[in-house]
């Protein structure tokens, strides 16, 4: 059950699945009183810093994007100044962003819808199928995740434009799909291998085929699985920035393209930039917030443990 | 909780939070920016639906032109789209563009450094007869002949020029004022001033040049070799001159100033060293003009009224500057689909006498009468620099040489390579490619 | 699972691994032999283009930085999100509030979160963290032009862009680790450094190893994060090896296709080195399963 290394000798009792981890465990507090009051204390102490540092590029950013323009950069910086947000209402009046912000959600959600269509299935058949062509695949699905993106996204790039899709969003959907699609199938793969094939083999004796088992039996029960998956798949799709560069010109640019081509800009248009960063970033911390837990649950019933 | 009406209420907080940020403002509007102006721009429209795609990297010179195109020429069927980029990205998607039987735009931003390699390998389509067509039309006998000099190529013209940008210098003029100084005239004197601006404690590294070492550092070594009297190459003998004594002086001319520049400097671009002139972290500033404008903004800097501009020195002294003229223009890419009649009139409503003047002060308008001290506070520093500049070298191999030795130059103004390996390399370059031009 | 049941499941997903995928990728080792424009056919030029990348000594100072910044953030990855972790799992009410804050930098996007990070470094653009250093310290660092200051600045951007990725599966993981363990080993009388190092490090041996592996991929391709945080990286040897295949294949009109190709192969080549031992663990472990 482990996936890597090997390791074997693991946690003593069978990790529990998705339904049982989103129970908040019981947990016994530990004896000792004053010294563990304090120690939770410089715990957390230590924990507010860690976030606080974590989070002060975000910060910084935030503030910058508000200052007055004039003072936006200056140097020693101004920490006090009269909040505006001017540099966003000039973004959204003066640029496409809500064009660009529209096609990196559709870009990310499509991608992910598709390549979740294919992995599932793939990752199922690959727990069901102990051949040397499961091996194959698996081991090329690992170094297709680490393929340095030129490698297939300039041949994408000529390719797209001899098929007249270039600058499309298609031609997006399609690169990020292929490049995301072998990671979801290794997420995925342990998730299945959690099931026991005795499930498989008790529905096809009512009469299901292999692809009915995979809808009506395994997808129902992945839920946290195919969650945890499409989470880390939207995210990669939302990100992508070097893939949309290559394969876009004026009609679908994404957020990350759009800030990319105004780092080498002047004021007030570099604020602006800043301004998009904070817009893109707003949402995905709503997200981050809400997927954690999921993520959490969905990762320790299946993909990755030891 | 159980997990299925957690998962479902969690994507729908998903779904409502990205609609929020997606709608919540109403749906965008784009707006021209103000310097856009409104003019005829009547071309045969094409039946059915239209997409002209332009080429243009966003500054505040370069924006009218393009706003004027986009807001003008989108009508009907026929929509002109322009997506903000900056100069590098501009520099990358030309290539991109122009490769191959097709390319994504119609019409791109060009200037006259480029334009002899870009026209010798056939990518741009020659302009003279459409000049000869819709020059009445669009009023262009008044674009000043020696800017569509620049961007003519073995005879015919591959860019209709809408402004040109020189070399100016920025100064403080509070500052200046406070010590008693004058603009510099000579490298020497600038480095003077730069002396006294320090030892009274006003800025600590008062002269900010754009020498970003995989750029910009190539233009400021071209220029004071001119300054010096010496080209690039000797077309005759098709030879380079990169190992001459100018060429000697010119790089030793740019390590005699890094004492005064910011320890960073070859990290800057040009709005990096905008910047340090809003930031008041410097005092004196070279720049091409079309950058000067913004420093004028109240918007952008607390220093904008103390702003004061002149032409550049010379290195040595004597009449040429350390200078360089930049044609900017329109060109339609020979791989263009769309019908060029139409291209070539909306690139050339876009530098009508109305659009131009919308321009101003931002961009120094190709066309002949527009520039005058009232219409542009460094109107008299740009004619000085205009009138001084070396001779440029409309030659194929200019660019392609200049991107070669760019990393050299960096190498030996960053005290990696000395001034003589330097000229030995970039000699060697250089004539390495002049022989695949013989 | 019948052979032909196989084929229906999983034959889409190969065919877009194939189609997209490996076709690209065939495309790219043939121009690895050409000499090549965009947009026209190529020249067959043999090796030269793999003989230029190894004769380019930026080439050589482009692998050893990718390397050595994959090894130390891969390092400090392991033990900083491990810590992290532990200290994380040990919350109650306020975990999944700390979990989602400390989430933040993996959900930016990287060019976006190094831009707003040069923007704490970069002097010219206010340099907040850069002038309070030089507040507290004295000492004027040149975070973006010096070689050694440019690394510990692009280190911790990698760095803050994917521990929380790290602490996150770590998390994970601890969820497995049994709590009865935990009790025997205390009552074996085990200090807390030894019961992390001996019981409970080796029981996530898998996660942690899954978390180097990641780390391993997404480092090795560093490129994002160069962009804003290293303007002058070729001169100061900050040069990634993707960033090396931007500046030959595509930067300042570069269309030196052939010999970023090359460098393409060669990197792929060097990952799969990389990746090597986790291959082999996937590859035994699937053919046992």
């Amino acid at each position: 059950m482990s996936t890597l290394t090997g390791a074997t000798e693991s946690a003593g009792e069978a990790v529990p699945l998705a339904d049982d981890v989103l129970q908040p465990r019981p947990r016994r507090r530990r004896a000792g009183g004053e010294g563990a009051a304090g120690r939770r204390f410089m715990v957390g102490g230590l924990l507010l810093l860690v976030c606080w540092a974590m989070l002060s590029p975000v910060l910084w950013t935030a503030m910058v994007v508000t200052k007055p323009t004039s003072i936006a950069f200056i140097n020693p910086p101004q920490f006090t100044y009269h909040p505006s947000l001017d540099a966003f209402v000039n973004l959204w009046q003066t640029t496409d962003f809500y064009s660009y912000l529209s096609n990196t959600v559709v870009v990310a959600v499509v991608s992910t819808l598709f390549a979740l269509l294919l992995g599932v299935p793939a990752a199922y058949a690959l727990s069901r199928f102990p051949s040397w062509i499961s091996v194959v695949l698996l081991v090329a699905a690992l170094v297709f995740r680490a393929l340095p993106r030129f490698a297939v996204v300039l041949p994408m790039y000529d390719i797209s434009r001899s098929l007249g899709i270039y600058d499309t969003k298609i031609a997006v959907v399609a690169a990020l799909v292929a490049i995301n699609q072998p990671f979801s199938i290794w997420l995925l793969r342990n998730f299945f291998a959690e099931i026991p094939q005795q499930l498989d083999e008790a529905a096809m004796l009512d009469g299901c085929s292999r692809v009915q088992v995979l809808w009506r039996v395994m997808v129902p029960l992945m839920g946290p699985g195919i969650l945890t998956a499409g989470i880390f798949m939207f995210l990669f799709a939302f990100q992508e920035y070097l893939t949309a560069l290559i394969l876009t010109d004026v009609h679908s640019p994404t957020v990350p393209v759009f800030i990319a081509t105004q780092l080498g800009q002047t004021l007030p248009l570099l604020q602006q930039a800043g301004a998009a960063s904070m817009l893109l970033t707003l949402p995905v911390i709503a997200f981050a917030f809400i997927a954690q837990r999921y993520l959490v649950a969905g990762l320790s019933a299946g993909s990755v443990k030891g | 909780m159980s997990l299925s009406r957690s998962r479902v209420s969690a994507l729908a907080a998903v779904a409502a939070s990205l609609t929020l940020v997606a709608t919540g403002c109403g749906a965008g509007s784009k707006t021209s920016a103000d310097t856009a102006a409104s003019v005829e721009c009547d071309y045969k429209a094409p039946s059915g639906k239209t997409d002209v795609n332009v080429l243009a990297y966003n500054s505040s010179s370069v924006d009218p032109y393009t706003n004027t195109m986009v807001k003008s020429c989108t009508k009907g069927d026929v929509t002109v789209n322009h997506q903000p980029i900056d100069f590098a990205g501009q520099v990358q998607k030309t290539t991109a563009t122009l490769a191959g039987d097709t390319g994504t735009y119609d019409i791109i931003e060009t200037y006259s450094f480029v334009i002899p390699q870009l026209a010798a390998e056939g990518k741009l389509e020659p302009l003279d007869d459409l000049v000869d067509e819709y020059g009445d039309e669009y009023g262009l006998d008044a674009i000043n002949k020696n800017m569509s000099g620049a961007m003519t190529y073995d005879g015919k013209l591959y860019g209709l020029p809408m402004q040109a940008q020189m070399l100016i210098m920025a100064y403080r003029k509070d500052i200046f004022d406070k010590l008693g100084l004058k603009p510099p005239t000579t490298f020497a004197e600038m480095i003077d001033d730069a002396k006294k601006i320090q030892a009274a404690g006003e800025v600590k590294y008062p002269i900010a040049l754009p020498l970003l070492a995989s750029a910009d550092i190539v233009t400021a070594y071209d220029a004071a070799l001119g300054s010096l009297g010496q080209n690039l190459t000797d077309p005759k003998t098709m030879t380079a001159n990169l190992d001459s004594p100018q060429s000697k002086q010119a790089l030793e001319a740019l390590l005699s100033l890094k004492p005064y520049m910011d320890p960073q400097v070859t990290t800057f671009d040009q709005p990096a060293v905008q910047q340090q002139m809003y930031n008041g972290s410097a005092a004196i500033s070279i720049m091409f003009s079309g950058r000067m404008n913004d420093l004028t903004l109240p918007a952008n800097s607390q220093y904008a009224d103390k702003m004061a501009f002149a032409a550049p020195p010379s290195v040595n002294g004597g009449d040429v500057l350390y200078d360089t003229v930049s044609v900017d223009g329109w060109s339609i890419p020979a791989n263009a689909k769309n019908d060029k009649d139409m291209l070539f009139e909306m690139l050339s409503s876009s530098v009508s006498e109305k659009a131009s003047k919308a321009s101003l002060p931002a961009a120094y308008p190709a066309r002949d009468g527009m520039v005058t001290d009232d219409s542009m506070p460094f109107a008299a520093a740009a004619n000085e620099s205009i009138a001084k500049v070396p001779p440029s070298e409309p030659y194929p191999w200019t660019a392609e040489i200049s991107n070669a030795i760019t990393p050299i130059v960096a190498n030996v103004v960053l005290g990696k390579t000395s001034v003589q390996d330097g000229m030995g390399k970039m000699q060697s370059e250089a004539n390495k490619i002049l022989t695949e031009y013989k | 699972m019948r052979r032909r049941e196989f084929a229906v499941l999983a034959g889409p997903s190969i065919l877009v691994m194939v189609g997209l995928l490996v076709l690209p990728l065939v495309r790219t080792i043939e121009w690895s032999f050409q000499k090549v424009d965009y947009g026209s056919p190529g020249s067959f030029v043999g090796l030269d283009n793999y003989q230029e990348a190894f004769s380019d000594p930026r080439f050589g100072k482009a692998v050893i930085f990718t390397v050595i910044l994959t090894l130390i953030v891969t390092a400090v990855l392991l033990v900083a999100g491990y810590v992290l972790a532990v200290l994380v799992n040990g919350l109650h009410r306020a975990k999944p509030y700390v979990l989602g804050l400390l989430l933040v930098p993996y959900v930016i996007p990287q060019i976006v979160g190094a831009t707003m990070f040069s923007w704490l470094f970069n002097p010219n653009y206010g340099g907040v963290l850069s002038y309070l250093i030089e507040k507290l310290t004295g000492a004027h660092i040149l975070w973006m032009s010096e070689t050694w200051p440019n690394r510990v600045v692009v280190s911790l951007d990698v760095i803050w862009a994917m521990l929380p990725f790290a602490m996150l599966i770590i998390v994970a993981g601890l969820q497995g680790v049994s709590d009865e363990m935990i009790e025997a080993a205390r009552i074996d009388g085990a200090s807390t450094l030894r019961l992390h190092l001996s019981v409970i490090v080796p029981s996530i041996r898998g996660v942690l190893g899954f978390v180097a592996l990641i780390s391993i991929m997404d480092v090795v391709r560093t490129f994002d994060a160069l962009v804003p945080l290293s303007p002058q990286a070729v001169q100061i040897g900050n040069e990634s090896i993707m960033l090396y295949i931007y500046n030959v294949a595509f930067q300042n009109g570069g269309q030196n296709l052939g010999l970023g190709s090359a460098i393409d192969v060669l990197l792929i080549l060097l990952i799969v080195v990389l990746l090597l031992p986790f291959i082999r663990g996937v590859a035994k472990e699937t053919r046992a399963g």
